[in-house]
Parts: C-alpha cells; sequence; structure tokens
C-alpha cells in the first residue's frame, strides 16, 4: 500500500500562492478559507542580515493524526494510503478536528457546514492526476508521491536530500508533508509557525470516549428515519408549503 | 443583415470549437455527468499569457489549467491564471451597452442596443473627424484584444494611440536596449535565466512579480547553482534567496552601475574577445569611468565598497553566463533610458547578450498578411510628441502622458475624444488630477471594457466586452523565446450578458465608418489562417494544442543570415558610447544624477506588484480578492517606532502636494530602508460597481502627483514623490 507524501522545496518557492489559488478553484473553497495556505515569516534578523521564507501549510496527513480521535462522528479518518479525510456524509460540523489539527490545516466551511480540509487531492490522483497544487506551482517547488516507492522522486527527495518535517519538542506526530531548502528555510519556518499542542478539548474527550458510539448510532437512527420519510413521501407526495 | 451578432450566431460558433476540443485529451468532469470538453487558449490576466485549458461543463467554464503543450510556460499557471473563471463570472461585469444619460461624472447611464451604441460611436467619431480632423480622436489601448481597435484608428486617420506599457512601465527599457543593442528587449523578457551562472536583479521584484516562465526558469537557474545579487530597497522575495542584497538608497542605481562597470575595466574583467568582435565606444567608455569608484559610489548608494567591488567580481567570474535582469517596470527617475543604458553597457562588458545564459536573441517567425491598404497620412504628426519632441519615443506604443497633455492644452491640435479599451487610464496614468482635467475637456469619453472601474463613471459610452474566454483575439506570436512560438486565443464559452468582442466591435464599426477595406477577413479564423499561412502548421492543429513552437537560434553561433544584422545600430556594433544620443544632446554615457532625499518624517514612496493581482484589473476577481482584498504599507519598524506607529496600525497617507489616501494598513518590518514606504499597485480604487475592490486600501497612483519626465522617450518617473502618515485629525 502506497504512503503518499508531500515535499516542498522552500529554496524554489517564491510565495506566488499558484497553489492556493488553484486548490481553491478545484474544490470551491469559500473566499477567505484555504486547504493550503502560503505564510510569509516576514523578515527575521538585523538589518541588512535578514532571512525570510514563505510556509506552505497543509494538512500533513500524519502517521498519527490528533484530528482522528475526537471526531464525534468518525467523519474524519486516515485511508490505508495515509491520506486523512473527512466525509461530508458523516461530518456534523462540531469543529473539534479543526481545534486538534497542529497545523491549522482545516477550516470549518461556512458554505456547507462541514470541515474541509487537504485530502492530497483524493479525487484527482483517482483519475491519474497529480495534486493541483503540483501541476500548477510556477517554481516547480512541489512534488507529490509514494513515500515506499524507493524509485520514485518523493523517496529520493525525502531520504537523500534529507527534507525535513516541521516538529517540535512537544508536537511529533509524524507528519508526512516534508520540505527542503539549501538556505535552511525548514528551520525558520518550524521557528515562526511552530506546530501548536494540538487543542482537545475535555468535550471531544468525553464524545470520543463516551458518546461517539451513540453518536454512530444516531446517525444510523436518522438515515433509518430519512428511509422511512422518503418510503412515505413517495406514497403521499411532495407538500409545497407557500414561503 | 442584423448588425448585431446574435446569441443563435454565437452559438453556431462552439460546436467548431467543441470538435477541436475534442481532439484535445477530455478529461472526464470532477462532478460526473458528461465528460467535460476542454479548450486551449492562453491567459488574458496578466501579459505573460500563459497556455491555459478551460475545462467547460454544462456550457460553464468550471476550471482553468495549464496547458502542458505551451512551449513557454508548460502547464504552469499563476494564482491568477487559476481564477481566470471568476472574472468571466463576475456578478460586477459590464453587462450591456451603455450611454450616458446624466451629467459626466454622475454615473448615470441608459442601456442601449449594440446597434444603437454603435451607431452613436459611428457619428460622434465623424463629427468629430469633420469639426477638428481625424486625429482628433485618441486611442488609449492595453491588452492583446486591442490590435483591431488599433487597425481601426489609423485607418480612421489617427496616429494618436498610447498603452502605458510605454511611458509608464518599460519604454526607457527597450529604448535604452535599442540604442545599445539596436534592438529593444520585448517581451516575454529573453533571458536565459536556467542556464545563467550569476542573476542581478536590479529593482525587479520576481516572485511578486509572477509571470510563470520566468519564476520556473528563475528557480531553475538557482537551483542548478547560479549566483543571485539583488539590489533593492526593500528585502523582497528575491532578495531573501540573494547570495547578495543590496539595500540601495534609492535612486542611486546608476551611481552603482557605473561602480560596478568601473572595477570590471579596472581588474580587466570584461569579455575582451567580444567586445573587440562586436563592440565600439570602449575606449570612450573606459576613459567615463574613470573616477566612478566603488568607494564614490558608496557615499551616493550607501552600499558597502567591498560589497560593490565583490559583487562586480562575482559577475564578472559567471561572464557570458550573466543575466543583468533588464526590469519591466523601470519607469522610476526620470533619467530610465539612461539606468537602462547603463544595465545594456553592463551586459555588453560581460558579453552575454546573445550567449548561453545570457540574454537570447529572438528568432522571426515569418507571418502572412492580407494586403492592406496604406493608413492615411497625418500631415499633423502625432500629439504625444512620440518622434517629435521624443524622437526616440515608440510611434507604435506612444506616450499615454503626451495625449493627456495635448488634450488639456490643445497643443500641437486639440484632442476632443478618447477610446479607451483596457486599460485604466486614472490608476494607470500618474497625476490623475490632470487626467481628470482632461477627460473634462473631452466632446467623447468612449470605455471598452468588462468591469465598471472607476474611468467608466465619466464614459459618454460604454461597451462591455467579452472576456479572455469568450472571444477570439489575435495569436500571440513570441519571438523572444529560446524556442519561438505562436499561441491562440479562442473562446471557451460563448460571450455572456450583452458583451461582444473586440475584434467584433471593431468590425463592426469599420463597416459604419467606411473603413472595411483594412477588415478584409470574415471570421478571426480566416485572419489566424492567413497569418500562419507560411509558418507550416495548420489551423486545426494549432486550434487543438493552443501552441506551437519552432526552432529557435538565440545564440550568436546558431544565426542565419535571413534572421538579420546581429546588432542592428547604425553602426552595426554595440554601441558603449552613442553617437545618437550625443546628437540629440543627451549624455551619449550614461552619466549619475543625484537623487533628493525626503525630509525628517517623509518616506519615499515605492510601489510594486502583488502576485496575486495585476495592475488595477483584478481586485474583484473573488478568488484573488478571498487571496488579498487589500494592500499594505511595508514601513521600517524602526522609523515607525519612533513615529509611534505600530504594527497594524489603519493610517491614511498624504503626499507633498497634499494629496491624501484612502486608509491603508501598516506592516512595519525590518526589511525595507528606513527613507522609503512600500505598497503594493493596484488598491484603494473608487468605484461603487466594483462590490469586493471598491475602497479596499490605498492607492499608490493617488500619491504619484509629481513626475519626472524622461527627456530621452517621455515616459513619466513615478517614483519622485514623498509620503508621510498623516497626523490624526483630533475633531
Amino acid at each position: 500500500m502506497a504512503r503518499y507524501a508531500m515535499v516542498t522545496d522552500l529554496t524554489r518557492c517564491v510565495g506566488c500562492q499558484a497553489c492556493t489559488a488553484a486548490c481553491n478553484a478545484e474544490w470551491n473553497v469559500p473566499a477567505g478559507h484555504a486547504r493550503t495556505r502560503v505564510l510569509p515569516t516576514g523578515a527575521t534578523g538585523t538589518f541588512p542580515n535578514l532571512r525570510a521564507a514563505f510556509y506552505v501549510a497543509q494538512c500533513n496527513h500524519c502517521d498519527e493524526p490528533p484530528c482522528v480521535k475526537p471526531c464525534p462522528s468518525g467523519a474524519t479518518f486516515q485511508a490505508d494510503n495515509g491520506i486523512v479525510q473527512v466525509d461530508p456524509a458523516l461530518c456534523i460540523g462540531c469543529g473539534f478536528c479543526v481545534d486538534a489539527c497542529p497545523y491549522e490545516s482545516r477550516y470549518l466551511n461556512p458554505e456547507t457546514k462541514k470541515v474541509d480540509k487537504c485530502d492530497f487531492c483524493n479525487g484527482r490522483l483517482e483519475k491519474g492526476q497529480q495534486p493541483a497544487c503540483v501541476t500548477t506551482c510556477t517554481a516547480h517547488a512541489k512534488y507529490f508521491g509514494d513515500l515506499e516507492d524507493t524509485a520514485g522522486p518523493i523517496y529520493q527527495l525525502v531520504y537523500g536530500k534529507s527534507a525535513r518535517r516541521i516538529e517540535s519538542a512537544d508536537v511529533a506526530v509524524g507528519p508526512n508533508v516534508y520540505y527542503l531548502g539549501r538556505r535552511n528555510e525548514p528551520a525558520l519556518i518550524a521557528e515562526v509557525f511552530p506546530p501548536r499542542q494540538p487543542r482537545m478539548p475535555a468535550a471531544a474527550e468525553f464524545w470520543s470516549r463516551l458518546v461517539k458510539p451513540l453518536a454512530l448510532t444516531m446517525v444510523g437512527a436518522t438515515f433509518l428515519g430519512q428511509a422511512i420519510a422518503f418510503f412515505h413521501q413517495l406514497q403521499t407526495g411532495e407538500k409545497h408549503s407557500d414561503d | 443583415m442584423p448588425t448585431d451578432l446574435s446569441r443563435r450566431d454565437w452559438l453556431k460558433t462552439i460546436p467548431a470549437t467543441a470538435a477541436t476540443a475534442a481532439a484535445a485529451p477530455a478529461t472526464p468532469g470532477r462532478r460526473g455527468g458528461k465528460p467535460a470538453l476542454q479548450i486551449a487558449t492562453n491567459c488574458e490576466m496578466c501579459f505573460w499569457r500563459c497556455g491555459a485549458l478551460a475545462k467547460i461543463q454544462d456550457g460553464q467554464v468550471t476550471r482553468i489549467e495549464g496547458n502542458p503543450s505551451h512551449p513557454l510556460t508548460q502547464g504552469r499557471l499563476c494564482a491568477r491564471g487559476n481564477a481566470g473563471h471568476q472574472t468571466l463570472y463576475d456578478p460586477d461585469r459590464l453587462k450591456t451597452p451603455q450611454i450616458r444619460s446624466g451629467a459626466r461624472g454622475e454615473g448615470r447611464f441608459r442601456d442601449v442596443s449594440w446597434t444603437e451604441a454603435l451607431d452613436f460611436l459611428a457619428a460622434r467619431m465623424t463629427e468629430l473627424k469633420q469639426k477638428y480632423g481625424p486625429e482628433s480622436v485618441a486611442y488609449f489601448p492595453h491588452g492583446v484584444g486591442s490590435g483591431f481597435f488599433g487597425t481601426l484608428m489609423k485607418a480612421f486617420g489617427s496616429p494618436n494611440s498610447a498603452e502605458p506599457a510605454f511611458a509608464q512601465c518599460r519604454g526607457p527599457r527597450d529604448v535604452g536596449y535599442a540604442l545599445t543593442f539596436g534592438r529593444g528587449v520585448g517581451s516575454p523578457e529573453p533571458l536565459d535565466l536556467e542556464d545563467a551562472k550569476c542573476i542581478v536583479l536590479i529593482g525587479s521584484h520576481l516572485g511578486e512579480n509572477v509571470f510563470t516562465s520566468q519564476i520556473t526558469q528563475f528557480a531553475d537557474g538557482m537551483a542548478r547553482g547560479s549566483k543571485l545579487i539583488v539590489v533593492d530597497p526593500r528585502f523582497s522575495t528575491a532578495a531573501a534567496k540573494a547570495d547578495h542584497w543590496l539595500p540601495i538608497r534609492p535612486g542611486t542605481d546608476i551611481a552603482l552601475l557605473l561602480a560596478w562597470m568601473h572595477v570590471i575595466i579596472n581588474e580587466n574583467l570584461e569579455d575582451k574577445a567580444y567586445l573587440a568582435e562586436y563592440a565600439s565606444g570602449l575606449t570612450e567608455l573606459r576613459a567615463h569611468l574613470r573616477d566612478f569608484t566603488p568607494e564614490w559610489a558608496s557615499k551616493e548608494t550607501e552600499l558597502p565598497a567591498g560589497q560593490i567591488r565583490e559583487t562586480a567580481r562575482l559577475m564578472a567570474a559567471a561572464k557570458p553566463a550573466v543575466v543583468v535582469h533588464p526590469g519591466r517596470h523601470v519607469s522610476w527617475y526620470g533619467d530610465d533610458t539612461q539606468r537602462a543604458r547603463a544595465m545594456a553597457i553592463l551586459t555588453a562588458l560581460l558579453g552575454a547578450w546573445g550567449r548561453k545564459g545570457g540574454i537570447l536573441l529572438p528568432t522571426p517567425i515569418a507571418r502572412g498578411s492580407f494586403k492592406l491598404p496604406p493608413f492615411p497620412h497625418s500631415a499633423r504628426g502625432r500629439a504625444d510628441g512620440a518622434g517629435e519632441l521624443y524622437p526616440l519615443a515608440s510611434e507604435e506604443l506612444g506616450v499615454t502622458n503626451g495625449l493627456v497633455d495635448a488634450t488639456l492644452t490643445g497643443k500641437p491640435y486639440p484632442l476632443k475624444g478618447w477610446i479607451v479599451y483596457g486599460q485604466n487610464v486614472l490608476e494607470s496614468i500618474p497625476q490623475r488630477e490632470k487626467t481628470m482635467a482632461a477627460i473634462d475637456k473631452l466632446d467623447l469619453l468612449v470605455v471598452v471594457d468588462i468591469l465598471p472601474v472607476e474611468q467608466t463613471r465619466y464614459a459618454d459610452l460604454l461597451l462591455p466586452e467579452s472576456t479572455y474566454l469568450e472571444r477570439y483575439d489575435a495569436p500571440h506570436i513570441v519571438e523572444t523565446a529560446r524556442r519561438p512560438f505562436i499561441a491562440v486565443r479562442q473562446p471557451a464559452v460563448e460571450p455572456q450578458h450583452d458583451s461582444r468582442p473586440g475584434w467584433w466591435i471593431a468590425k463592426q464599426m469599420a463597416t459604419r465608418l467606411g473603413l472595411e477595406a483594412w477588415f478584409p477577413w470574415q471570421t478571426p479564423d480566416d485572419h489566424l489562417a492567413k497569418l500562419i499561412e507560411p509558418m507550416g502548421i495548420t489551423l486545426s492543429e494549432l486550434k487543438a494544442r493552443g501552441a506551437m513552437a519552432f526552432p529557435g537560434r538565440p545564440y550568436i553561433e546558431d544565426r542565419l543570415p535571413a534572421d538579420g544584422p546581429l546588432f542592428p545600430t547604425e553602426s552595426g556594433k554595440i554601441e558603449l558610447f552613442s553617437q545618437n544620443l550625443k546628437d540629440l544632446g543627451h549624455a551619449p554615457i550614461p552619466t549619475y544624477t543625484p537623487p533628493s532625499d525626503p525630509p525628517a518624517g517623509w518616506f519615499r514612496l515605492l510601489y510594486g506588484r502583488a502576485p496575486v493581482h495585476s495592475f488595477a484589473r483584478t481586485e474583484n476577481n473573488a478568488l484573488l480578492n478571498g487571496l488579498m482584498s487589500e494592500n499594505a504599507l511595508w514601513l521600517n519598524a524602526k522609523a515607525a517606532h519612533d513615529l509611534s506607529i505600530r504594527d497594524g496600525d489603519r493610517v491614511t497617507l498624504e503626499n507633498s502636494d497634499g494629496h491624501a489616501s484612502l486608509p491603508i494598513l501598516v506592516r512595519t518590518t525590518s526589511g525595507i530602508r528606513h527613507d522609503c514606504a512600500y505598497m503594493a499597485h493596484g488598491f484603494g480604487q473608487q468605484a461603487p460597481g466594483l462590490h469586493r475592490a471598491n475602497n479596499r486600501g490605498a492607492s499608490d497612483t493617488s500619491l504619484i502627483s509629481r513626475v519626472a519626465v524622461d527627456p530621452i522617450m517621455g515616459g513619466t518617473g513615478m517614483r519622485v514623490n514623498f509620503i508621510r502618515i498623516k497626523p490624526e485629525v483630533v475633531s
């Protein structure tokens, strides 16, 4: 089974946000939100000895994704190929996973009321295409592929070129998004944008341990209820309201 | 015969396009259902014109991706290119022709049919021609669609056409390089960035200024180990990648360039064989440079002499594989042609023009043409000074500010009508008070545009154009790439609303004005077929692939006699010393004039591009507005602290003439010198019809009330304005 990973070369990246725009267009992300973001560190240091880089942030599809556990409905799950996904049919929009993500890479879509995030363009992968951010990147700074394909470019970049992940002493959950940089940019972005401690609200723990089974039952019940209503409507016809 | 192109007619053109598209690899629509069509075209979100594939589902463009078959941009699109369909479906678009019904500027219009609109325009143009001569109607074009209207205006008898691409942008560069090498740089810039061993950017903010292939090649060159020298008062995106960042005192670039050349000549580092074979004027140049030592330049530029010396040696060590980027928007200080000359001469000393890793030579592409009658000759000549007051200015591109001045003064003769196509004269031309006063004097202002930008309020006639995704345009023929190519612009969907393509409007006007002889083709396909006749390609293949390339001869050793002289200057050599300039009363070798510094508490206003926007054209695009809805002011952190300004404050700015800006967010940073402030151009628009862009951020143009006119080509240097944070008014 594949283990998908992304590598971004921050020496090549010019922060043009083509990736964000392509992603927003591909997935109809509402204005003001993004599945992948480009965050400038701004100038650090003392004039004129300055440094700066762009942090291309997205879901890291972590080996131990902190977002899965707090999801009360089971909408957030990790597929065998490592891609962490949200099943919108199950998502109840509670946002616990948004709080839990150390990379702040999930958002609650105000239009659908569901949580959305990068899924490595799973829908494109199924058609044999690369993720939208990779194919459009003006600087050719993004690479995507299977980390377990030892002849593939991702394996070579990660292990041959010592790509690094954005982790800290406190937060090390096995991210699968890697960064390269000849000028030590990955260290700079890790310093300016460290992963945050997953926020697990007490309520989330509660949901997760006690209520999830119940919630799943309710989801099942809701489905059953809808089925009954559907057949009922088939028999009685649609009722029209006057508004 | 109906004069309007009906929906039905347009629908008839779609099956032909769809058949072409079917030849291209179709991808199944991701929303299921019928397979999506894709149409290959080129992008117009800026003017790099990257290859694009518009994906169509249920008659709508649902997505735009890069066209991998495009020889230059190879499947990449920037943020703007990815967002093009949001301009197509912008609810704020101009939807139908309108004729002014209230006072000018009041913003009251009535909707009219195309027949009424074009009859109105024909009658008004004819009236102006009879009263004041055809030259009294001036044309302000911009963009690839403007060419057909340009033909119309020339046929009408007006030589007065000017676009900001010259006097407000790259004119000084192209004049300066043409004086030196015999040809301008052109666009896309023919830079061999991927093979360069040293890249020098002087104010060129690659990364913030995004042209996809230039970014790709820049990143490739760097990955292959090229050194990078960035000269910029601001710690730009490129500066953060540089081996040497030179935070120069604004306006002193020529001092740096003279000192660099001094070091190269003084240390015998120039490309002697190249210069001996191709250049003239080395003796005069050597004498001219004698006193311009790095120590002298250090005082002017506030850069360490050691760094000036070291960077000069770095360039010389990489010669001839050095790209001294000629820049693009270079109308800064009024001595811009001379600065471009200095950059060209430096390039020559390094032997980089026509060499691998340097500047590529253009490869001509033969094109077919209809036999047109000669355009009528105007005995009165141009009104903007191009070719006369400014003998070296481009008569093809013109001097916009020259047309504004002529309109205001009535000299050399009155201009009474303006036809504005695809440019926003209030944002693109500085000194907007002058532009407004000129508009006041007009009998006729026609605006052909897509969106209700600020100037539309003052129009007598508004013609809603179709976006690039709904129209044919003349193809993009590029000779300045490593592999020269032709790329097509063809519609992905039929025109939305009651909009029409520029070619159709121009052709309709030609019929009304009796100028059909200059439009001897029936459809854009006829026009294209004629154009490609000598190219050895077929129309159907071109339209299916979107672009086709030809073998290039970019280096000196590749050239064929048919490519013409290597250096088409008067002498046939690279002119380090310009007799041409001397004869016109200008310095034959660039000289340096020190800039004046802003008073305490004031900052020199610098401006530039944001990667997700083009000029003042894209700020209302839903996707791009979502990425950047307003600009911010970069202010040196220490200078801000001294003024008690904090990061995140919202301030208004005031220039030396008392002009104020809209409120703008302050970003304090150590990444800019203390004596200047910077903002992205294109914001602060005051156009209520643009629901997303209206009143967001500040307009640099509104603060550019002074310009330094380049005496060689008439361009407007615009980095000569000082601003301060406007003190709070206590009420």
